[in-house]
């Protein structure tokens, strides 16, 4: 079992020593059930940190954020940066360490192990409520996730595989490979679902019926851009699939402004939402490592996630590549091999 | 008009609005959503709160001004202005009627906007009393409303477990009640004691309090330049969630939508768009007036408790609650205002 | 049926004037209303001018309202939809919409002295005041105009100053050296030090680049103007010109309703937010 203390005490540590100007970590949550993100700078706020199945962030998203926002300061402040991690977690650190978007002294992992279970899956709580609010979500330790409902304060007890994330139950290293420390066991042997299990299904129905079923999809997009502006790997300064730049200067020339393509309008139809998600999804290639907040934060509950995993699963069986699982290899599309399958490259 | 309408003659009543295009909440991709029904027996008043908010009936995602082309040289724009058939809501939450008023005000104003009323005038709001908080995020009665309140709704119903306490509030809505006369039931004295019992009870659990709103004003004009919102803001990722769920948030985007790139031929499009992108005030120059999160946090909740009650007397706000439980990193404007007024 | 305040007229481009050179060029575009269907504005009001396929444009209509055949506009290439008008030819069809805005409250500065401080492209939103104020020249105390370029050859409406110059002072300015330059070298702000006009019943109108506005504004506090004494007129990215799409909201006002035009005293109630 994960003793918080243990989390809180380390965090604590280490900015008692000056070893990291923050750590990234969750807390209660003022809104909900669920934990929230939390970013600590004195030693004293650790005890603020909480540990449970509602931790369901990506915390490596404000690694992003605090390097752009250094990188625009005039006072950069460059110390390490500590950070909270699951497994899932700790590969996107893993991905941004690859592409060379910081360097591995600069950030803390504080890895925490998901111990065989995993976070919950808002949406599948909803499902099970029929759109009621859970007021409290605890892991009962084995195999059950207990919730109690708003309003109605009595606690039920689900099988945690009926309400834990997608990616939980298809889980391949549930321990995070790359830390300073991990807290928790690790626990290899899982029997929830095999690798991929959800892609796999979603290829054995027919093509018309999976346009369909997107095309269903796409239409109930917002277009609200949660799903990009949550991903740790959407870090690009400016998107393909923006009207504007943001890298626009008082130099930019307004024939450069002018020409810039628009890839995809803002228009929220079956068309335009249909190019900005898979879009996404191909530069998130060899990227993703299935953290699944894309469709987490999704308001609508569009399935991002089978989008991204379809890939990995190619990159995986194509080149038996697994994003940010080893620092040390080059990132997927910025390298080839001669057993390559396609021939081009060469 | 009161009356009563018992469960089962509910799907009679709304077989009568066959000329209209009715809309009721539906439970589909995990989510509660208002969706178009063909007849009564689809519909389904067991819904907590809808993700989406009814402004989009008179504020839709995309809206087409106008297409234009070229004929003999000269640019034809030809008007999309829409005609809609009747359309009449079902289940329309209190909070979410309080909201229609507001956005009244805003597409009206100095300059009508004639998109938003062409559909606003086809549009009945029939509303359901929330006989509890569907969520630890409601906080109606903290901003002036209350979880049966009438304000922008054509009807209110109220659950009275076997059967609905139906009043008419506006013509509009008394007539769709006439349509349907034969479904409902005369009102007694303890179907009314009954209904006055519900609302006085879904009054009084607790909610998330906003303390004195007079006082807010003040606080945020104070705090303008507090660090508190680059604090609060810290977390925030800047998507558009908030803004495009809230069932008063308004603020749009126009942009041409070339069709033909040949001919030149295209649409000039209406779609949402959201305080919290950076892009959203950025001048062309590169230059953005409020180039950071917390100056844009702070932009969204001085829209709603500062310039629109110093404009409109009222908060731009009803507190549905949807901004905070869907916030996917746990911005609660609760939250924010309790610590702007300390 | 209700007037769609969001479908444009036509407007035919009758005359394209290129004011200044460069990245960032000037062209003044005279347009006039093939349908007949036009308005009249006040000044200091803007028009949504439209290049269909390309967008819309907020920009100030730099001609007098006294002007009734045409109107005129001042652009600077800057995006998608001002490079789409540098590249329009006379004779080519626009949308306009509007007037949008407030206006200069020129019948409330009768029998004062009028300053006007201009930088740049800033002269087009103040230009039609001047004109304006010129025509009705029995009607103010002194006139004096301040405009600075880059260089001489940056100098908008030239010719226009010319004729200016018979019934107002013109004080005009160059930033950089260059030789035979008879006016003064330097940046604006430091010309208004320089001839240092006087408060005294007088009212100042600016317009020009922020950093410049900034500068102008402290100098003429610096002179003794009083905050109600000064009026500019600010601009924000700004989507519908109608006060509903919330792009150019800065404090309780929408700028494209409530603006452009401030006093100082005004704008200094707002946040900076623009």
């Amino acid at each position: 079992m994960v003793n918080v203390e243990e989390i809180r005490d380390f965090a604590a540590g280490l900015l008692e020593r000056g070893e990291v100007k923050s750590v990234l970590g969750f807390r209660h949550g003022s809104a909900s059930a669920f934990a929230e993100p939390c970013t600590l700078t004195e030693a004293d706020d650790a005890a603020s940190l909480v540990w449970d199945p509602t931790c369901l962030n990506n915390l490596a998203l404000y690694l992003v954020k605090d390097r752009k926002q250094q990188a625009a300061s005039k006072t950069p402040d460059t110390r390490p940066v500590g950070i909270v991690a699951k497994g899932c977690d700790s590969r996107a650190v893993g991905v941004l360490l690859q592409e060379n978007y910081f360097k591995r002294e600069d950030v803390v992992v504080i890895g925490i192990s998901c111990e065989g279970t995993g976070v919950v899956d808002p949406k599948k709580l909803s499902n099970k409520l029929k759109g009621r609010t859970a007021s409290r979500v605890t892991f009962d330790g084995a195999d059950g996730i207990s919730v109690s409902v708003y309003g109605d304060e009595t606690e039920t007890v689900i099988p945690a595989r009926e309400v834990l994330a997608d990616r939980c139950l298809e889980c391949r290293a549930a321990a995070p490979a790359l830390n300073n420390v991990v807290f928790g066991d690790s626990v290899e042997a899982r029997d929830y679902n095999e690798p991929f299990h959800a892609a796999k299904e979603a290829e054995n129905v027919s093509e018309d019926e999976r346009w369909a079923t997107w095309e269903h999809h796409f239409d109930r997009c917002l277009r609200c851009f949660a799903c990009r502006a949550v991903c740790p790997m959407c870090y690009c300064p400016e998107c393909v699939v923006d009207s504007t730049t943001f890298v626009v200067t008082l130099g930019t020339s307004a024939k450069e402004k002018a020409n810039r393509i628009r890839w995809c309008e803002r228009s929220a139809n079956t068309s335009e939402s249909a190019v900005y998600h898979l879009t996404r999804a191909i530069h998130l290639a060899g990227r993703c490592i299935d953290c699944g907040e894309c469709e987490r934060v999704c308001p609508v509950n569009i399935p991002l996630r089978l989008l991204n995993t379809k890939l990995e699963k190619e990159a995986f069986e194509m080149f038996e590549y697994q994003a940010g699982h080893d620092i040390e290899q080059a990132s997927l599309l910025s390298s080839f091999r001669d057993e390559d399958p396609n021939s081009f490259i060469r | 008009m009161e009356k009563i309408l018992s469960q089962e003659k509910l799907r009679e009543w709304v077989d009568t609005l066959d000329d209209c295009e009715v809309h009721a909440p539906a439970f589909a991709d995990s989510v509660w959503n208002y969706a178009r029904i063909e007849a009564g027996a689809d519909i389904d008043l067991s819904h907590t709160n809808t993700i989406g908010s009814i402004k989009t009936f008179v504020f839709p995602q995309r809206e087409v001004f106008f297409r234009f082309e070229k004929k003999d040289g000269v640019p034809l724009l030809t008007s999309t202005l829409p005609d809609p058939i009747p359309t009449v809501v079902f289940g329309v939450r209190p909070c979410d009627g309080r909201g229609m008023p507001r956005n009244d005000t805003v597409f009206n104003k100095e300059f009508e906007d004639p998109y938003y009323w062409a559909r606003r005038d086809k549009l009945t709001l029939i509303g359901l009393a929330c006989n509890q908080p569907h969520s630890p995020n409601c906080f109606c009665q903290s901003v002036g409303g209350s979880p049966h309140s009438e304000e922008g709704l054509d009807i209110l119903m109220t659950d009275l477990g076997d059967r609905f306490h139906v009043k008419g509030i506006t013509a509009k809505g008394v007539e769709i009640m006439e349509r349907g006369r034969d479904a409902f039931d005369a009102v007694s004295d303890s179907d009314q004691a009954d209904a006055g019992k519900i609302h006085e009870t879904s009054r009084s659990y607790p909610q998330r309090p906003l303390g004195d709103l007079d006082a807010i004003p003040e606080a945020l004009r104070e705090n303008f330049d507090s660090p508190l919102w680059a604090d609060m803001a810290q977390h925030c990722i800047g998507c558009g969630i908030c803004t495009f769920l809230c069932p008063t948030c308004h603020c749009f985007d126009i942009n041409d939508e070339v069709t033909s790139p040949t001919s030149g031929e295209g649409e000039r499009v209406r779609t949402w768009d959201n305080c919290q992108f950076p892009d959203f005030t950025m001048h062309t120059s590169g230059h953005n007036p409020r180039g950071d999160l917390g100056s844009r946090l702070r932009q969204r909740v001085n829209h709603k408790f500062l310039y629109f009650v110093e404009n409109h007397n009222t908060q731009q706000c009803t507190g549905c609650g949807r901004c905070i439980t869907e916030c996917p990193v746990g911005i609660d404007i609760v939250a924010v205002l309790e610590r702007v007024s300390q | 049926m209700t007037d769609n305040i969001y479908l444009p007229k036509i407007g035919r481009i009758v005359g394209i004037d290129e004011e200044t050179q460069g990245a960032r060029a000037i062209k003044t575009f005279k347009v006039e209303f093939p349908n007949s269907d036009g308005f009249e504005h006040n000044c200091g009001q803007c028009a949504m001018l439209s290049m269909f396929g390309k967008g819309e444009s907020m920009i100030s209509i730099a001609s007098s309202p006294l002007v009734k055949e045409y109107k005129q506009f001042s652009i600077m290439k800057m995006g998608r939809v001002t490079s789409a008008f540098h590249a329009a030819r006379v004779g080519d069809f626009i949308g306009i919409r509007g007037p949008y805005g407030n206006q200069f409250p020129l019948d409330d500065w009768k029998g004062r002295d009028l300053v006007f401080i201009g930088g740049g492209v800033g002269l087009a939103p103040i230009w039609p005041v001047i004109q304006t104020a010129v025509a009705r020249r029995e009607d103010f105390g002194k006139i004096t105009v301040f405009y600075g370029a880059r260089t001489s050859s940056n100098i908008m409406y030239e010719a226009d100053f010319e004729k200016l110059k018979a019934s107002v002072e013109v004080q005009l300015s160059v930033d950089a050296p260059e030789e035979g330059w008879p006016g003064y070298t330097g940046f604006v702000p430091a010309n208004l030090m320089d001839k240092a006009p006087s408060p005294d019943n007088a009212i100042a109108i600016t317009c020009g680049p922020p950093i410049m506005i900034k500068f102008v504004i402290q100098n003429l506090q610096a002179l003794g103007f009083a905050d109600e004494q000064i009026y500019t007129t600010i601009e924000n990215k700004m989507k519908c010109g109608i006060g509903k799409c919330g792009r150019c909201n800065v404090g309780k006002d929408y700028v494209c309703v409530k603006g452009p035009v401030y006093s100082w005293a005004e704008l200094k109630s707002l946040p900076q937010e623009y």
